[in-house]
């Protein structure tokens, strides 16, 4: 089947079989293996990308589902010289990540978030539920719910950066 | 660089990252397993054909169609039958005896011996088409009856191999004690504990990618051995490849996990050379709980004898161990609970006995604390028990019995020799930090409040071993001078997770005192590094950060010697400072090492070093309130003191320890492995049913440490990363022990469930003359 999906701003034209999950067709057909399966079932979500802003499980997810829409993965987190996103210099900083393979997953769903409503990192209740919706086995979470607070403080104040969604 | 905290960083926080499922290999094929759904069986048919037929469906074998039987229409020329798992002699794991007579074929042959065990492999042109064929194989198992615990497989009534026990392996440590210990102690405090099996669950399952070029073998996989893993290929395969070369790109979490050859491994190498095709095997989570290694998995009983001012007489602990259906990758892990079992007291008399006994689970390995954890879980819970039984406060119990400062090196009557320790200052700042007095006045209030729910304070105070066992102390490590100023350093390690590409180089230049950024790690690649021990039993900082640390040395003495000839001096007038050569006295005479280089050729150290165990300790200590309403255990405060030595990068044992103190609360409260009455475990909802800490779950938790130098490696360094393993579980169990004053704290089993810790609540209390 023929879809057509922006990702990270770039059209794409795609020719996938409609059963093809969405992850899937980011990481073999798009080659944007940044995008991590950790467990194919929507539990861990280190899968997360971002479909029309909203932050979404692709492992769940089929690409077909997406045609005419836009996805954003982690590789199109930076600006657009390459310039880290508050977010990756965040994680960095709090040593939010060890092995990484969970990490695009969290940055995603924060980035989401953040995206929608830099407020929230006001509100360490938010914060945390945000952390509580994916699966890290290294760091333990605290530097996690650190780091999205820490790039929070540090969101630009024009919503530039979410440009890439639309 | 600046930007970024580790040099890992930027490439996993933009996606850049390089996984084993991330390569892009043209033609390469995907392998699907077709496992057992029964947990013990005897197999009477395996059907591949129509698997065969399947588009995109390279192959299709059961154990009956190798060798022999072309898998498809196209002849491959399959000459050679799979040789069987290979055991691990390493650190004792396993032993010649433990396997004799007990063959793991990589495919079952006529006897499934686990749940999920592989019966079939089907190549696909991608994952979905292997997975069309894997639907499409038949099969058809006589089921027996199976036994999932120690205790049901102990008594023999149902065999694993038929006409061989099902303990593969007895051991013990230390010499038995007599009854007149036990008969004229003035307290008796016996327990059985249930050590769980558990789930190592690195984020990224298992990974092999194995490709064929002429005759050598490129396995690239997520590994903590790779240098195992290719001697253990090389012999598998051998003759057909001339080589093999193993290269571990980034690694998604391991925990001990990821450290051997496993059957689906062998599998995918052979048949990658077989078909002179790459071939990868990307292991799906639901795949990774049926059968991937588990963890722990012990039953122990323990009697602790004291005198009536508490000072331990004697120790005993019997342990019947879960190896699951193989010896042939841990049937010996439990030694390592009885030779830690003298934790850190001076009892003088300490024996422990090991059964390991075959079960129909999955295989036993190490996972994070490996051993260390049963250890110092039974005797700490056992200890806040006497304490109770003594009427005495469990910090004060413990402080009269630790090893002394002065007494080490210290011989346990275990057998092991410890290097360094001062275990009353980790406990006294355990204690500070966590403000005890006021935890235990609070305590006391409640107790008179009808309204306040019970709360109780836990200690764990453990002493673990770091580094590894004899003959696997060593590691192997290179340094490299280029002329461009630049430096490699190589080591036989393999990070999964733990930073080594920063930690290392900035060691390497603190020896050679040059800038940092000049020094890069090479590090999982058996062809730039041949040799190599790997990255286990918390010994990368410990053993190969002394490989580096003694290479570095080695390169700066053949810097001083090339220099002397250079410039025609005695040895002993060239001095070293800063990256540079220069005479002692003085002179013109200074090079750096790009100019030495530059003048006397390529200059390389390569070397073996040797260090020593050590045996890394602390005290962890919880506050937890409990609702005996419903069961529930909330921890309001976690404080882990950790001693590793000295510490190479403060941050990173941090972000280790505080990682590791996670994983022990899912040990002590959620984690465990549902079995039916058949052995399968009840996976329907899959990771949603083996419950991992999330945030929501994470307590405030308190990091602090103490400096303890090990004498047994030239860092001073000792293991650091499995601390809250072995500390974190029993400071939680016994906390909520305190809580609830069960009279019979063998009722709380881990993990401490709502309906383990509601039905505890309902059991008889301590009477109330007892604290």
């Amino acid at each position: 089947m023929r879809i057509t999906v922006t990702v990270n701003g770039e059209e794409r034209a795609l020719d996938v079989e409609p059963r093809r999950v969405l992850a899937d067709v980011l990481r073999e057909d798009c080659r944007l293996t940044g995008t991590h399966l950790g467990c194919e079932h929507g539990v861990c979500g280190a899968c997360t990308v971002l479909v029309d802003g909203e932050a979404v499980r692709s492992c769940l997810m089929l690409a077909v589902q997406c045609d005419g829409g836009s996805v954003r993965t982690v590789e199109g987190l930076s600006g657009p010289g390459g310039e880290p996103h508050p977010l990756q210099r965040a994680f960095s900083a709090e040593h939010a990540l060890q092995c990484g393979f969970c990490t695009p997953g969290f940055l995603m769903v924060a980035a989401g978030a953040l995206e929608s409503d830099p407020a929230l990192g006001d509100d360490p209740e938010r914060v945390a539920a945000l952390v509580g919706s994916n699966i890290c086995r290294c760091t333990g979470y605290e530097p996690i719910r650190r780091a999205i607070a820490r790039a929070a403080g540090e969101w630009p104040e024009s919503p530039s950066r979410g440009d890439l969604r639309s | 660089m600046e930007q970024w905290s580790r040099r890992e960083d930027e490439r996993l926080l933009t996606g850049e990252g390089r996984y084993v499922a991330d390569m892009d290999v043209p033609g390469c094929l995907d392998a699907v397993f077709v496992r057992s759904d029964v947990a013990h069986g005897v197999l009477r048919e395996v059907d591949c054909s129509a698997a065969r037929e399947v588009p995109g469906v390279v192959g299709a074998w059961s154990a009956a169609d190798l060798p022999g039987v072309p898998p498809c229409a196209r002849p491959t020329g399959m000459s050679r039958d799979l040789l069987p798992v290979p055991y691990v002699p390493l650190a004792q794991l396993s032993t010649e005896e433990a396997v004799a007579g007990r063959e793991w074929p990589v495919l079952v042959r006529d006897r499934v011996r686990y749940p999920g065990e592989a019966l079939a492999v089907v190549l696909g042109e991608d994952r979905y088409r292997a997975e069309d064929g894997a639907a499409e194989v038949t099969f058809r198992i006589d089921p027996l009856p199976a036994v999932v615990t120690p205790s049901a497989a102990a008594d023999g009534t149902v065999r694993l191999f038929d006409g061989l026990s099902n303990v593969a392996l007895r051991g013990e440590a230390g010499k038995p004690i007599g009854e007149p210990v036990w008969r004229e102690a003035a307290v008796v405090v016996e327990g059985r504990y249930r050590q769980q099996l558990l789930m190592p669950t690195p984020m990224e399952c298992r990974t092999i990618l194995a490709v064929p070029e002429g005759d050598l073998l490129t396995v690239w996989s997520g590994h903590q051995t790779p240098h195992r893993l290719r001697r253990d290929l090389a012999a598998l395969l051998g003759p057909r490849v001339e080589r093999v070369r193993v290269v571990v790109p980034d690694t998604g979490g391991a925990f001990g996990s990821k450290s051997t050859t496993f059957p689906e491994f062998v599998a995918v190498a052979f048949l990658a050379v077989e078909l002179g095709r790459p071939v990868r095997w990307i292991e799906d989570r639901l795949e990774s709980m049926m059968v991937a290694t588990r963890g722990r998995g012990q039953d122990q009983r323990v009697r602790l004898a004291a005198d009536a001012d508490g000072r331990l007489l004697a120790y005993e602990l019997n342990i019947d161990a879960d190896i699951g259906a193989y010896p042939h990758l841990a049937a010996g892990l439990p030694m390592q609970t009885a030779w830690m079992a003298t934790g850190p007291y001076a009892t003088p008399r300490v024996h422990a006995t090991v059964r390991s006994v075959l079960t129909n689970t999955m295989v036993t390995y190490p996972y994070r604390g490996a051993g260390r954890p049963e250890a110092a879980i039974a005797l700490e819970r056992s200890m806040d028990t006497l304490a109770r039984r003594l009427g005495m406060d469990p910090a004060e119990l413990r402080r009269r019995n630790f090893i002394p400062p002065e007494d080490f090196p210290y011989e346990t009557p275990t057998g092991r020799h410890y290097d360094s320790g001062n275990y009353a200052a980790a406990l006294d700042l355990a204690l500070e930090a966590l403000g005890y007095d006021g935890w235990r006045a609070e305590q006391a209030r409640r107790r008179t409040d009808p309204e306040a729910l019970p709360l109780g304070i836990g200690l764990s105070c453990y002493v673990e071993r770091s580094g590894g066992e004899s003959g696997g102390l060593h590691e192997f490590a290179g340094v490299e001078a280029h002329e461009d100023g630049t430096v490699t350093a190589r080591c036989g390690t393999a990070s999964s997770g733990q930073g080594h590409e920063t930690v290392f180089p900035a060691l390497v230049a603190e020896t050679l005192g040059v800038d940092g950024a000049r020094v890069r790690l090479v590090e999982g690649d058996t062809d730039e590094q041949p040799d190599g021990v790997g990255s286990f039993a918390s010994r990368s900082a410990q053993v190969g950060g002394a490989a580096l640390r003694n290479a570095a040395t080695l390169l700066v003495e053949e810097a001083r010697a090339r220099a002397a000839a250079l410039w025609e001096v005695p040895e002993t007038e060239v001095a070293w400072s800063d990256g540079t050569v220069h005479t002692v006295h003085g002179g013109s005479a200074a090079m750096d090492l790009a100019e030495l280089v530059k003048a006397t050729g390529p200059m390389r150290v390569d070397g073996r070093f040797e260090s020593g165990m050590a045996f890394p300790f602390g005290t962890h200590a919880a506050v937890a309130e409990v609702d005996p309403e419903l069961g529930t255990v909330r921890v309001l405060r976690l404080v882990a003191v950790d001693d590793c030595g000295v510490v190479l990068d403060p941050a990173m044992v941090r972000g280790q320890a505080f990682g590791s103190a996670v994983q022990g609360i899912g040990q002590a409260l959620y984690e465990g492995i549902p079995f039916g009455e058949n052995g399968v475990p009840l996976l329907a909802e899959a990771l949603l049913d083996y419950l991992l800490p999330t945030s929501a779950e994470i307590p405030p938790i308190e990091l602090r440490d103490t400096r303890t130098p090990s004498p047994s490696t030239p860092l001073g360094a000792k293991g650091a990363g499995e601390s809250g393993c072995i500390g974190t579980p029993a400071a939680i169990v016994n906390a909520v022990a305190d809580a609830l004053r069960v009279a019979d704290p063998d009722l709380l089993q881990m993990p401490l469930t709502p309906d383990v810790v509601w039905r505890a609540a309902r059991a008889p209390k301590l009477p109330e003359e007892v604290r």
